[in-house]
């Protein structure tokens, strides 16, 4: 990667710093991996529960260092030809098509089979060349000239045999084309992966990463994101709503409300106008924090007390 | 710096974290990176490249506030020993780092007490003992003391520290040796026995100076004491521990301790796990037989349509089905709880295992070990199930009219039980049915092969329908057995 102005990632707080702007309040561990992913020129692994932010932190990175996001969902099933590149099979029938008439003329006049193949050798392989590569994702995240930001999402959800495949690319930012060779970064691109935790990932891929785990965040973290996502909502139904939702993180749910949650939630508060957090309103909006029926059977008989809880 | 590192880093495998050679050259990097002013950066950026699990991570951060307790005393503490020398000591800066991250925990006590009590003590000492220097102590250690700077005596430590090996240190019952032969080695014998002299002269200064010495050496013993303590915590603890779990691996199930159940509740679940991560590995199969047409024409396109090479689909097989049946009855019962506690964390593992129990009745407990936490199922089965005599044809019985319609030849059946049957009729025919039917049958038996068939046990009408019979006697070889069924399977 590289970062026109270095002054930009000269230690983390300036990251801290610059990620507040653009309304990502991040910790102080987030800053240090980033920074450090910076310039020891390592992917960084993300891990955590979903909706804590970790698509966001690459999507905020890419526009802090003005640089392309090249976005790499994962899936069961995913394969080389859908991550690195594939040839415009097309393409190339319909120019085999379209030439057969050249190759008669280029073949006029040859004397012999061995004249004809010595000539068909001296044009090389022009079906294999660039113009017929179709790059997909990592390829063109090691083709961009000024770096990028490779965010490779959900890693979880690959095969193993995919993530060995990812080793190469992640230890020396190359990876080999069998018909065109060995193709090396131009400048080596930042590279996010996130993970859901669905499966644990091999220890050859951990090794070659910074791991980056980030949970969920504190009370008064929480209340500075939703500020800067919900600006307008008043502050102290603010903190009411961060307690409360920091009181349903203890409760043993089936899936707790990431932040993502309480940013949804904040929203829809301040469009119905809610001046002041009551239980009737947290009964009526609870679905937009607990995604599972179960979950809001469990909490609904507690609200009282959760309630009395956040307001001493 | 390179130093404290390394023992940072064994320290963290001796807890269990894998840090391979590669990260602590990422480690080094991320300090020199970062430096070592922000205590808070450095731990987090280490943290980035050390641990790489969330058990990790706790552990590393644990570790890391205990290793580097003393980073802010030592700023301290260095500024005021060595304000002269700070410019000339540029390079050797290195070792004295070094040295001052192997005192870490007594430079802490000092700062509590010696800098606390002994400062102020030692400001008015110092000036009387400066105005009257026929009052100076003569031997090394005490001048030291004397002059009382926390730095310098916690350097001294630890430089005693090294050279007795301290890091060396195996068991708790070790300490007090240590102890002392650190004092000695600091120039305790020769204080002694100067305060000896210092005892038998009648002047009062003497006296008073024998009084302020004593005072201090006993200040410094228990600095000490805290040293080897923590060099203790940090060293011997995890090795203290890796050695009981190696011995309870090998010792036999019928022999362990009922005190030593809860570590070998979690000695199993690692077992368990270890086996889960190794096997848990999908496997593709290529399947001939179905075409992948979309993949056939773009590998051949480049032959002008022409199939030269075929693309199949590729089928992703599923593990075999597991079903376990474990006797609890009377006879092994001191096996079962181990038998069910790696029933239950395979289960956790491996999805399609299904679970039995019996003594006489049998009963499926798959449900069971996946509504309940394991100490509560484990007490239901053992309050519903154990506790009867046991008879195998009623077990048996019961097990053909609630599962064999389920066994196929996917499915490995694995009995835990040692085939006593209280001289009943064992019913090896329903057994047969189920070899015949099962992929494979495993019989895993507690006693060893020599007592087998032995009074009322009757292995030998069962040994015709086992594909596998194994005496199983210890978690070790119930891990590598269950290893090779799987690596098999």
């Amino acid at each position: 990667m590289i970062i026109k102005h270095a002054d930009k990632i000269a230690s983390p707080e300036v990251l801290q710093k610059a990620f507040e702007q653009r309304g990502y309040i991040c910790s102080d561990a987030i800053a240090t991996a980033v920074y450090l992913a910076c310039h020891l020129q390592k992917p960084i692994l993300v891990e955590g529960p979903p909706g804590v932010g970790k698509t966001e932190l690459a999507k905020v990175t890419a526009e802090y260092l003005a640089a392309p996001l090249i976005r790499m969902q994962c899936y069961e099933g995913l394969d080389e030809a859908k991550a690195l590149y594939e040839w415009k099979y097309g393409k190339q029938l319909l120019y085999t098509q379209v030439l057969k008439d050249q190759l008669g003329d280029v073949m006029r006049g040859a004397r012999g089979l061995d004249e004809s193949v010595e000539r068909l050798h001296s044009f090389g392989d022009i079906f294999y060349s660039e113009q017929f590569l179709e790059t997909r994702p990592l390829l063109q995240a090691l083709r961009e000239p000024d770096g990028a930001v490779l965010l490779i999402d959900e890693i979880d959800k690959s095969d193993q045999e995919f993530e060995a495949f990812l080793l190469e690319l992640l230890s020396d930012y190359q990876v080999s084309i069998p018909e065109i060779g060995t193709v090396k970064a131009k400048s080596k691109p930042i590279v996010f992966l996130t993970s859901n935790n669905t499966r644990e990932l091999g220890d050859a891929l951990k090794r070659r990463c910074l791991h980056l785990h980030i949970p969920f965040p504190e009370t008064h973290l929480e209340n500075q994101i939703i500020a800067s996502q919900v600006p307008d909502m008043d502050e102290n139904l603010r903190g009411q709503l961060v307690d409360f939702v920091h009181e349903l993180r203890q409760m043993a749910l089936k899936k707790v409300p990431a932040i993502s949650e309480s940013i949804d939630w904040a929203r829809a508060l301040l469009l119905l106008n809610v001046e002041s957090l009551d239980e009737k309103w947290v009964r009526d909006t609870l679905s937009l924090l607990l995604k599972y029926q179960d979950d809001i059977e469990i909490v609904e008989p507690e609200l009282r007390k959760i309630m009395n809880q956040i307001k001493t | 710096m390179q130093r404290v590192f390394a023992d940072f880093i064994h320290t963290l495998r001796q807890q269990g974290v894998p840090v391979s050679p590669t990260e602590t050259l990422d480690a080094l990097k991320v300090a020199e990176l970062l430096g070592l002013q922000e205590r808070n950066q450095l731990r987090h950026g280490l943290g980035l490249v050390l641990a790489k699990n969330q058990q990790d991570k706790q552990t590393y951060e644990h570790y890391f506030d205990e290793f580097f307790k003393f980073t802010e005393v030592d700023a301290h503490a260095e500024g005021e020993g060595s304000e002269g020398e700070e410019g000339s000591q540029q390079e050797p800066d290195e070792s004295n780092s070094d040295m001052t991250a192997r005192g870490e925990g007594q430079s802490e006590a000092s700062s509590s007490s010696g800098q606390g009590g002994g400062q102020s003590e030692d400001a008015t000492d110092g000036q009387e003992a400066s105005d009257d220097p026929a009052v100076q102590a003569q031997s090394q250690l005490g001048q030291m003391l004397q002059a009382g700077d926390a730095a310098e005596i916690a350097m001294a430590i630890a430089r005693a520290g090294q050279q007795e090996g301290v890091q060396n240190i195996q068991l708790f019952t070790q300490k007090p040796l240590f102890s002392y032969r650190m004092m000695n080695r600091m120039g305790n014998e020769s204080l002694n026995q100067e305060l000896l002299e210092l005892d038998g002269s009648n002047e009062l200064d003497q006296q008073r100076l024998a009084a302020r010495l004593r005072n201090a050496q006993a200040r410094l013993q228990e600095q000490v004491r805290d040293y080897v303590e923590q060099q203790y915590l940090l060293y011997a603890e995890a090795k203290g521990q890796q050695l009981r779990e190696n011995t309870l691996q090998k010792v036999k199930l019928t022999n362990i301790d009922n005190h030593y159940l809860h570590q070998m509740a979690d000695l199993v679940r690692k077992a368990a796990k270890r086996l889960a991560s190794l096997h848990s590995r999908k496997r593709k199969l290529r399947k001939r037989g179905l075409l992948d047409v979309r993949k056939t024409i773009a590998a051949n396109a480049a032959y002008d349509g022409v199939l030269f090479h075929t693309r199949w689909k590729t089928t992703v097989v599923d593990r075999p089905k597991i079903m376990v049946i474990c006797d609890v009855s009377g006879s092994v019962s001191r096996v079962a709880r181990f038998l069910l506690l790696f029933v239950h964390s395979l289960q956790e593992v491996l999805p399609r295992t299904r679970s039995f129990v019996f003594s006489s009745d049998m009963g499926e407990v798959t449900d069971l070990f996946k509504d309940q936490n394991l100490e509560e199922a484990l007490g239901e089965i053992m309050s519903k199930w154990a506790n009867q005599s046991t008879s195998y044809d009623k077990a048996l019985g019961d097990f053909s009219e609630q599962a064999l319609q389920d066994v196929d030849q996917k499915t490995t059946v694995i009995m835990l039980g040692d085939a006593r049957n209280n001289n009943g009729n064992g019913r090896a025919d329903i057994w047969q049915k189920v070899y015949l039917q099962a992929g494979r049958v495993l019989w895993l038996n507690p006693e060893h092969i020599n007592s087998w068939d032995t009074g009322d046990s009757i292995m030998a009408s069962y040994r015709p329908y086992c594909s596998e019979l194994h005496s199983c006697n210890s978690l070790r070889d119930l891990e590598r057995i269950l290893g090779n069924l799987l690596k098999h399977s």
